[in-house]
């Protein structure tokens, strides 16, 4: 097993910890249940927000988030994706921006 | 090209532009799920090498077939020749833009600036040469190299059958590509050895979707329990 949890692990987590609570949560819910860092959280659900896994909500109370169709595919294909790219070599890296 | 296997280059050109259709359309699947961005440019790669696939078996067909005469008539074309180097270029150019884009998914890095620098090097060099084919077997014989770099890598962090298939499958690739540029300075039985190569490599490739989809299917009914 990796020691650090890949970019699909990541997003696998988040994406379930929203489904957990009925496709519903809070940001500092998120926080605490996929174990990231306050920046990394921003960055990840800023690409969720903008991939389409993640709709923001704006209450009265805050800020929630739920999971779109997309959001429950992924979790639906998790185990496929991932095969597909460790089998073909095509896992997300570290990125070095040019 | 021996004459005896004018025909059989078709129907083998027909099945990797299969294979490889098949492979672009599950990855492009996977980048439909996970928005990721390897998985597009795999897909993509392989849709283009599906296209030169078929552009050549296309152009094979023409020029065997009854029907070649009156298709350069058409297009007012000189000759066979003509037609035969037209279905060269393209399958040159498709094929190239797939390994571009291939090597430049290999190379790990986001920057638009670094793929059209390699693309525009390497379709700009067929322009200024007399002999585009060995050019182009020479190219891709260099970006094969960077890919089954990242290969072996990959087998070596994952130690997994099918990252060594991957590895395996290029590595063939690489070897039929050594074989065209045999046959294009040496005997035409290599341009047949070449097929075969590459055929070994196409399969393995196939073999490695096949267990991707086999492990989908064995893990459905438990992931439908949850």
């Amino acid at each position: 097993m990796n020691k650090k949890r890949d970019r699909l692990q990541i997003v696998h987590d988040i994406l379930k910890a929203v489904q957990d609570k009925n496709g519903r949560i809070k940001p500092t819910h998120i926080l605490y249940k996929s174990n990231l860092s306050h920046q990394m959280l921003d960055e990840y659900l800023g690409e969720l927000l903008s991939k389409g896994f993640l709709i923001e909500n704006s209450t009265k109370t805050g800020k929630t988030y739920s999971i779109t169709q997309k959001g429950f595919e992924y979790l639906q294909k998790y185990r496929t994706i991932v095969d597909f790219i460790d089998s073909f070599g095509l896992s997300e890296p570290e990125e070095r921006r040019i | 090209m021996p004459g005896w296997f004018l025909g059989y280059d078709i129907v083998l050109h027909l099945l990797f532009a299969l294979v490889t259709l098949i492979v672009s359309i599950f990855a492009f699947r996977i980048y439909r799920l996970s928005a990721q961005r390897q998985p597009k440019f795999f897909a993509t790669a392989f849709l283009f090498i599906s296209m030169a696939y078929l552009v050549n078996a296309i152009m094979h067909f023409f020029i065997i077939s009854k029907l070649n005469e009156n298709v350069c008539s058409a297009f007012k074309l000189a000759s066979v020749a003509v037609l035969e180097l037209i279905g060269a270029y393209f399958y040159i150019v498709l094929f190239s833009i797939g390994l571009v884009t291939l090597t430049y998914m290999t190379l790990r890095v986001r920057s638009v600036k670094v793929y059209c620098l390699l693309l525009i090097t390497v379709l700009i060099s067929f322009l200024f040469t007399a002999e585009p084919l060995q050019l182009y077997h020479l190219l891709s014989s260099l970006l094969l190299v960077y890919i089954i770099i990242h290969y072996l890598i990959n087998f070596l962090s994952k130690k997994k059958i099918n990252a060594l298939l991957m590895l395996a499958a290029f590595a063939i690739l690489l070897l039929g590509n050594f074989h065209f540029i045999f046959s294009i300075t040496g005997g035409e039985e290599y341009y047949v050895i070449a097929h075969f190569f590459d055929l070994i490599a196409y399969l393995l490739i196939l073999l490695n979707l096949i267990l991707v989809q086999r492990h989908e299917q064995k893990t459905r009914p438990t992931s439908n329990r949850a």
